[in-house]
């Protein structure tokens, strides 16, 4: 067996046409490019799908300050109760439920453009953040989560001592 | 059964408030009817109660709401799916709505609009007396 030096394909890495129709080569690039991501991105989102077809899930914003990472989520109409965040290793997940309020009563329908659905959101989230100091609140729709920075991921200046002569 | 008719108006139409320079959303409705009323449920998220102005005026229902900005060019993005504006869309409603109750709720980030129909709107049991 032989073992295969990883390389960023974005670095002039190897590049196999002759074997890249195989399952077993495809499956070895999809490693590869999750690795990419991790080592370019420290966020290194999970994309996927964002609903099923017809289905919802929340948009997310991520932002990045000195000393948290901030998560904002648009989620009209959702209780925060049926909203779960949980969090893995480093990985922040939001899922829940949103349902429709209004009760089926045969009334007749004009419009009908609200979506509601479950979903489930996953973000990675860099290696510097204190996963035990996570706060969420939400206002008017807006769920905002906060996760502090560990203090020693912090920017700190250094002051330079003169030396005792 | 009712005559009552509710259609779009397409939002190109621009409305003289509208002078400002920020984004403006559309939000997503659903419209429905009953015996009673229409209903609006409108998607609405981070604006509040204070923030949403509401107008009917010769048959043009103005759903409008502020929404403060909570997000800024300086900040660093490691996701941004969604742009910030205010929400604002126009319907053209018929004349049958009881316009001294209307009545508008918001929660969790969805207005509520009730909009009751006149007493002639609604349709009517007529009672039949039985003759001895």
């Amino acid at each position: 067996m032989k073992l295969i030096p990883w390389r960023s394909k974005k670095d002039g890495g190897e590049i196999r046409p002759s074997e890249s129709s195989t399952s077993i080569t495809r499956f070895r690039d999809e490693v590869d490019r999750l690795f990419d991501r991790l080592f370019e991105d420290p966020f290194g989102m999970i994309r996927e799908p964002l609903a099923t077809p017809g289905g919802w899930a929340p948009t997310l914003d991520v932002v990045e300050s000195d000393k948290e990472v901030m998560v904002r989520a648009e989620v009209p109409g959702m209780d925060p109760k049926d909203i779960d965040i949980t969090v893995s290793g480093n990985v922040l997940t939001l899922s829940g439920e949103k349902r429709d309020s209004v009760e089926d009563k045969g009334d007749n329908w004009y419009h009908c453009e609200r979506r509601f659905g479950t979903f489930r959101r996953n973000v990675q989230l860099p290696s510097y953040v204190d996963m035990n100091k996570v706060s969420a609140e939400h206002a008017n729709g807006v769920l905002t989560i906060h996760i502090d920075k560990v203090s020693s991921a912090a920017p700190k200046k250094v002051t330079v001592k003169p030396a005792a002569t | 059964m009712t005559t009552t008719t509710i259609e779009k108006t397409e939002s190109q139409v621009t409305p003289a408030e509208a002078t400002w320079d920020g984004l403006l959303f559309r939000p997503n409705v659903d419209i429905l009817e009953n015996e009673e009323e229409l209903t609006v449920l409108a998607d609405m998220p981070g604006t509040c109660s204070e923030d949403i102005d509401i107008q009917l005026e010769n048959g043009t229902l103005t759903l409008y709401a502020k929404v403060r900005g909570r997000q800024s060019a300086s900040q660093r993005y490691a996701l941004n799916e969604y742009g910030i504006g205010d929400f604002q869309r126009t319907f053209r409603i018929s004349q049958t709505i009881d316009t001294k109750k209307i009545s508008a709720e918001y929660r969790n980030g969805v207005l509520t609009l009730h909009l009751p129909k006149t007493e002639q709107a609604k349709p009517r049991k007529i009672g039949v007396k039985a003759v001895k």
